[in-house]
């Protein structure tokens, strides 16, 4: 706990952490601003239908997180590559394993911190798209019957829950890559580029590529909610059952995380 | 089986990087309660030896002993013992030095409340420990590395080149903490450059070349029992009085070291005995027009080493 509290209070302070929770806030409501202008075309009324749709209570509460995760599971996979790159090329993972403290225990809690500081970002950036929804939805005269309903609530509480498996497997992934990669720059880079390259080739061959994590997450909190490999396995129908998607991102963050730390315990600290 | 007064023994170490080898069969031994200089030129293996001393990288082969005890996989623990600096001193730029500390403090092992303000006063850095480290200067984040590696009390402190970057009153104060550390039982291994910092601070230094132990003994002894002396003498003479010096001294013991001021024999011998080979020369009818003794630690350490005139290079 004591090195666990250590990493949250550093993450904290870390320039990354709000340079990312700006980011993605910043990103949810410029969306929403969009999503209200579409929702004004005269010309294309099915846009102006779906975008609405989207701005309307309660059904804004489950489309404004899908939104959050769609954005926020790459910034999460980004936020977690910095954390690690960051340890290998500042030193400081150096430091520690110096004074005699467990690399396996460190990486873990590392990831830790940096899931519960991802975890809080999404939430601020989900509050921030859901008062942005309420702003916009009154600035076009959107009316809704009824704030939230019951049934609303409860899908919310699920899905929330997911979404925070999501982030913890997307942090994970990230961690683990820039642990391999040991540099910020070179995690981030192939962070996205594993994101984006997922989709891709998840065009050409489904059936494999819906195991794979980020179809996993998008299957798992009802689809469309990665950028790429939402539209590429929707586009093919392959995707995974959702609660079977859930043991899948769960498999996929205990085997990040868990290759993180084992490649740490083994590696050689040289720089 | 460990070794009594030891505070670290390596036996046969080895590692190497690809086709690099950076240490070759290294035997250390660092007595308990001294100030150990650790020299050698660049290439030469100190900072992997740190780096194997400090659990960060495996060697090859060969056995660690720190504090007593084996150290290898899975014996982490007595690092809670042992303060390290090793290159240049790590931290998160983002936050204080202050804050640097009590994060470090979170790993390893228990470090009591109060610490972090008994080693930055140690380092003088207390009136600067509120500022962010990205803003300190190269002197102010070694004092830092310094107190990081002086954290948890450790009964055993190695490190890296700690004078980098300080002013003098820095290296002053420096060598006046890490000799009060050794005079109260602690062990301090110090890897540098500076090799006339480290004659006035070591009590026993280690040389090595190419991942081999050269030399190890205490300054004093290893000076006079490397140290040399160096005659001038007319170049008609040198025959006789390379012969007399070697009577005296051995065979072998007398080299010939030209240089644009004359010419030069150069004994091997204990600098103390230089009246004697004074003696013995004008006993053999010669007379040295100049008479040079004494070894420095630095050449000691070229010639060990073979570091002499390979210019920037080193080994």
């Amino acid at each position: 706990m004591r090195l666990f509290g250590s990493h949250l209070r550093r993450l904290v302070r870390r320039p990354a952490t709000l340079v990312t929770y700006l980011l993605l806030t910043g990103l949810i409501l410029l969306i929403i601003v969009a999503v209200a202008a579409a929702s004004q075309q005269v010309a294309d009324p099915q846009s102006s239908l779906a975008a609405r749709l989207i701005l309307t209570f309660p059904s804004a509460w489950t489309l404004t997180l899908a939104m959050v995760v769609a954005v926020g599971g790459m910034l999460a996979l980004t936020y977690g590559a910095a954390i690690a790159g960051a340890e290998w090329s500042w030193g400081t993972l150096k430091t520690a394993v110096a004074r005699g403290e467990s690399r396996a225990r460190y990486t873990l809690a590392a990831i830790a911190g940096a899931t519960v500081l991802a975890w809080a970002g999404t939430l601020i950036a989900y509050a921030a798209g859901i008062v942005g929804a309420l702003a916009s939805a009154a600035a076009v005269h959107i009316t809704s019957a009824t704030l939230i309903d019951a049934q609303t609530a409860g899908d919310l509480a699920g899905q929330l829950a997911r979404t925070a498996l999501a982030i913890a497997m997307d942090v994970s992934i990230g961690y683990a890559i820039a642990t391999v990669a040991r540099s910020q720059l070179a995690g981030i880079g192939a962070g996205i580029g594993l994101y984006f390259g997922e989709g891709i080739i998840g065009i050409f061959v489904p059936q494999i590529v819906k195991w794979a994590p980020f179809a996993a997450t998008s299957a798992m909190l009802g689809g469309g909610t990665t950028a790429v490999a939402g539209a590429a396995s929707a586009a093919s129908s392959a995707r995974l059952d959702p609660d079977l998607a859930v043991v899948v991102v769960v498999a996929w963050l205990v085997l990040a995380a868990g290759f993180a730390a084992v490649w740490t315990e083994r590696a050689d600290i040289n720089g | 089986m460990a070794e009594p007064n030891a505070a670290i023994v390596t036996r046969g170490l080895a590692k190497r990087y690809g086709r690099q080898v950076a240490l070759d069969g290294l035997d250390l031994r660092v007595p308990t309660a001294t100030v150990y200089g650790f020299l050698g030129p660049n290439g030469a293996g100190k900072t992997t030896t740190l780096r194997i001393l400090t659990g960060l990288v495996r060697p090859d082969s060969g056995s660690v002993e720190l504090l007593g005890r084996p150290f290898g996989r899975g014996e982490r623990r007595v690092l809670f013992r042992v303060g390290a600096l090793i290159e240049a001193p790590s931290f998160y730029p983002f936050l204080s030095g202050r804050e640097n500390l009590r994060a470090l403090a979170a790993a390893g092992g228990p470090v009591p409340r109060g610490r972090v303000d008994e080693v930055l006063d140690l380092v003088s850095l207390r009136d600067r420990a509120g500022d962010r480290v990205s803003g300190y200067s190269m002197g102010m984040r070694q004092r830092l590395g310094i107190a990081a590696a002086l954290l948890n009390d450790p009964a055993l402190l190695l490190l890296d080149e700690p004078a980098n970057g300080l002013d003098p009153a820095g290296i002053v104060g420096l060598r006046e903490t890490l000799r009060a550390l050794a005079a109260q039982g602690r062990t301090v291994l110090v890897s540098s450059h500076i090799l006339s910092e480290v004659e006035q601070l070591a009590d026993v230094v280690g040389i090595i070349a190419r991942g081999r132990l050269v030399r190890e003994g205490p300054v004093a002894g290893l000076l006079a029992r490397e140290g040399e002396v160096r005659l001038r003498v007319a170049p008609d003479e040198v025959a006789t009085a390379g012969a007399a010096l070697e009577r005296l001294l051995g065979a072998g013991s007398v080299r010939r070291a030209d240089d644009r001021g004359g010419v030069w024999l150069v004994a091997r011998c204990d600098p103390a005995r230089a009246a004697d080979l004074n003696r013995q020369l004008a006993g053999a009818g010669v007379f040295a027009s100049r008479i040079e003794a004494g070894a420095t630690l630095e050449s000691l350490f070229l010639e060990l080493t073979g570091s002499a005139r390979d210019g920037l290079g080193g080994a």
